[in-house]
């Protein structure tokens, strides 16, 4: 257990905790609850939105990504990065122009149905859900690291409820902490809290790599020296997958290991294997394949890693449509004062993210270097399973490469921005689905004439009842054995809700917006489509990485569409042409579309406000300055 | 629809009322015009450059493959620093160009807002 970090971690919560009390007085209608009474300026606006978007996979997985793979792991910073032009372009201001509280009520307000709405919302919840569940997940396995004890009971298996119970420990106070302070906070509190919390976590990036750059770090020289030899990454196998023959190339991975670890790291595979029984586990050294050029040796700097030429463009595109079709992102539009504001959030968000994301890379180069001389050195941490110099599990590069360059007191700054970043998306999320359920269907359809009051409390329980189904994600998660299917779980799951979000909202935001003839069953069809074709494929492709015989053949049409690690190549295209032909055959635009058009296009309603002076950035607590 | 707003149909067709201020179908059209192609210009260039990234690492080795400065490939160069310089210049230019646009197409609202208004007075 890591004392300082302990305490930092507790710290970070119970300031969490008092900001969201002291908050609780300013929240008192729902404008407050869930826009916090649009008063955000952009400077601060734009600092909650890099909370909002800056998770636990960018904060542990975009360093780790690069130090497991080099370039192709740079490209989820610069993909996530880039995601935001698309949002400045084309949807920021036209979204803020048209008011509203939500995703949804733009949907109902363009197309004008309840149908629509309530597609919106199922789709709003699907893809909080699907952001909600690694972040629930990464919950779990910092607090396994960081406070390595808990408060479950083992059963005789050493589990509890099926899983280990420490990891649901850490997902259950997350849960608490969470459900406590965006319940009593609101949409204020939980913008104060991501500043917050961003400023602490880019903060705790940029420490990091300072102290690598005191430490001797040379970027250029440093990433010639890993680039000169093959990239080699740990991986853990069982001694039967280790020594079985492939049929192609007559090797098995055993070869591949004994060719590149050292003989006293390699000695003890052996021993594993002479031991004989084929499911114990080893973590080996492998060099690794060029998945782009497979004639090309695979080197750090070069692209290939992770991607062959269809994922190469299909990633690029999840990334950057993908952000655009994130709720809890886009929600936070509406608390701009105006929609040149919103331009210039986006703008501070591009800077902000942008540095944060130069840094990330340059943490894990310098992790590749000084992890392994720290190992050769004998001065690595020994929490550290490391296998030759190299992390066996590479989402621990952030913790271990700050414990080696800074010790306790770097470690402990890191730790708890890995629980800002948690808490600043995970209160994010719970905002956007509270709003979906208590705003779009409680105040739209159960009880129109409900009071502020019954309004804000309904909002309350409806993020006491996320919290809980983001901890039921958290359980099932382990429970089901996820994590053995894919070894960078975090990072993935978070690529297939910027799938699923760019599948379903994304088309029908940018037809809606800039084209006249959509019709609302033409973006009902889009939506649904985008929605089951990205969702059903992310099944697919779990389903055969969980080798269920009916997906685990890679030819044929289910085999390939099974195989498919970014769907957006195939969705995004399929869902904006299905909102393109549907509207076309259909051609019943909304009787009012020329009133909708001026409020989506128009700006009589932004120089009345200038008139009044509410285009002027107000305080969280006020009205706008005088 | 947002508190505050009306509907109304005048001489000049129908129009939306915040206040002392209106849009009519035509500033809208104006708006809309100058705004879509302020904002397809600016995506085109920034899916053009971020899509040419990918096409480069698979077909161009010179790209890819030939260091420039210590370890850095064009390819790790651009991805890791130089597309984050190019995503703030296109973020600053278009929002001070949507800026100013939005100050352009207000004046010209404004202009015949003031022409609708002085129509409607003479109508009644």
């Amino acid at each position: 257990m890591n004392t300082i970090a302990i305490v930092l971690v507790v710290a970070l919560v119970l300031f969490t905790i008092a900001l969201s009390i002291f908050s609780r007085r300013f929240t008192r209608t729902t404008a407050d609850f869930y826009l916090a009474g649009r008063k955000v300026g952009s400077f601060s606006n734009a600092s909650a939105i890099s909370g909002d978007y800056l998770s636990a996979a960018s904060f542990l997985g975009v360093a780790a990504a690069v130090y497991a793979s080099g370039l192709d792991g740079v490209w989820y910073a610069a993909g996530f990065a880039g995601g935001f032009m698309v949002v400045v372009l084309f949807i920021a201001s036209a979204l803020r122009r048209f008011g509203e509280y939500t995703v949804a009520d733009f949907a109902f307000g363009r197309f004008g149905s309840s149908r629509i709405r309530l597609v919106t919302v199922v789709a709003t919840l699907l893809v909080s859900l699907f952001y909600m569940a690694p972040q629930m997940y990464g919950a779990g396995t910092t607090w396994k690291i960081l406070v390595g004890t808990g408060f479950f009971p083992a059963g005789a298996d050493g589990l509890f409820l099926g899983v280990d119970p420490i990891y649901l420990s850490g997902v259950t106070v997350v849960t608490l902490i969470m459900m406590f302070y965006v319940a009593m906070g609101g949409m204020k509190g939980t913008t104060l809290n991501q500043i917050f919390q961003f400023w602490w976590l880019w903060f705790a990036m940029f420490m990091v790599v300072v102290f690598a750059f005191g430490n001797g770090f040379d970027y250029a020289a440093e990433l010639k020296q890993v680039s000169q030899d093959k990239l080699v990454a740990t991986k853990t196998m069982t001694v039967g997958e280790l020594t079985t023959v492939d049929a192609t190339s007559g090797k098995a991975p055993i070869d591949n290991a004994r060719a590149t670890m050292s003989p006293e790291a390699f000695a003890k595979v052996e021993e594993a294997v002479a031991a004989g029984d084929q499911a114990a586990k080893v973590d080996v050294l492998l060099a690794q394949k060029n998945k782009l050029h497979e004639m090309r040796d695979m080197l750090f700097n070069e692209p290939g890693h992770r991607y062959n030429a269809f994922d190469q463009f299909s990633m690029v595109l999840a990334l950057v449509l993908g952000t655009a079709g994130l709720p809890h992102i886009l929600n936070r539009y509406y608390t701009n004062p105006s929609g040149a504001a919103a331009r210039r959030s986006t703008f501070w968000v591009l800077i902000f993210i942008g540095t944060f994301y130069i840094l990330s890379p340059i943490a894990g180069l310098a992790g590749r270097t000084r992890v392994f001389d720290a190992y050769m050195n004998g001065t690595a941490p020994s929490n550290a399973a490391i296998v030759d110099g190299f992390l066996v599990k590479s989402d621990a590069i952030m913790p271990t490469l700050a414990q080696i360059l800074g010790g306790q007191w770097l470690m402990g700054i890191v730790a708890a921005g890995a629980f800002a970043a948690m808490f600043s998306t995970v209160g994010g999320l719970l905002i956007a689905a509270a709003s979906a359920v208590g705003h779009d269907v409680y105040e739209k359809y159960i009880n129109p004439d409900a009071s502020e009051k019954q309004r804000v409390a309904v909002g309350k329980v409806s993020v006491v009842f996320f919290a809980i189904l983001g901890w039921v994600l958290g359980w099932a998660i382990p429970f089901f054995g996820l994590q053995n299917a894919y070894p960078a779980l975090i990072a993935m799951m978070v690529t297939w809700a910027f799938a699923v979000g760019a599948s379903a909202f994304v088309p029908m935001l940018l037809t809606g917006i800039w084209w006249k003839g959509t019709t609302e069953r033409g973006a009902i069809a889009g939506m649904v489509v985008g929605l089951i074709a990205s969702i059903g494929i992310i099944f697919m492709n779990i389903l055969q990485q969980l080798r269920i015989p009916a997906f685990a053949a890679d030819q044929g049409t289910i085999g390939f569409l099974a195989s498919l690690t970014f769907p957006v190549l195939f969705t995004f295209p399929l869902a904006l042409g299905t909102i393109v032909l549907v509207s076309k055959l259909d051609g019943k635009v909304p009787e009012n579309i020329d009133e909708i058009w001026m409020r989506i296009h128009g700006t009589a309603s932004e120089r009345h406000e200038r008139d009044l002076g509410l285009d002027k950035v107000g305080t969280l607590f006020g009205g706008a300055k005088k | 629809m947002s508190e505050g707003v009306k509907v109304k149909t005048g001489a000049s067709g129908k129009y939306l009322q915040f206040g002392d201020h209106i849009d009519t179908l035509e500033t809208v059209d104006t708006v809309f015009h100058e705004q879509r192609k302020l904002s397809f210009t600016y995506g085109a260039v920034f899916f053009g450059v971020t899509l040419a990234i990918p096409a480069l690492s698979v077909w161009v080795p010179a790209w890819y493959a030939t260091p420039i400065w210590g370890g850095f490939t064009a390819n790790y160069f651009v991805v890791s620093l130089a597309y984050f310089v190019f995503l703030w210049a296109m973020a600053w230019t278009y929002s001070k160009q949507a800026d100013k646009l939005d100050e352009r197409l207000m004046h010209i609202a404004e202009e015949i807002e003031q022409k609708i208004m002085a129509e409607e007075g003479g109508a009644s």
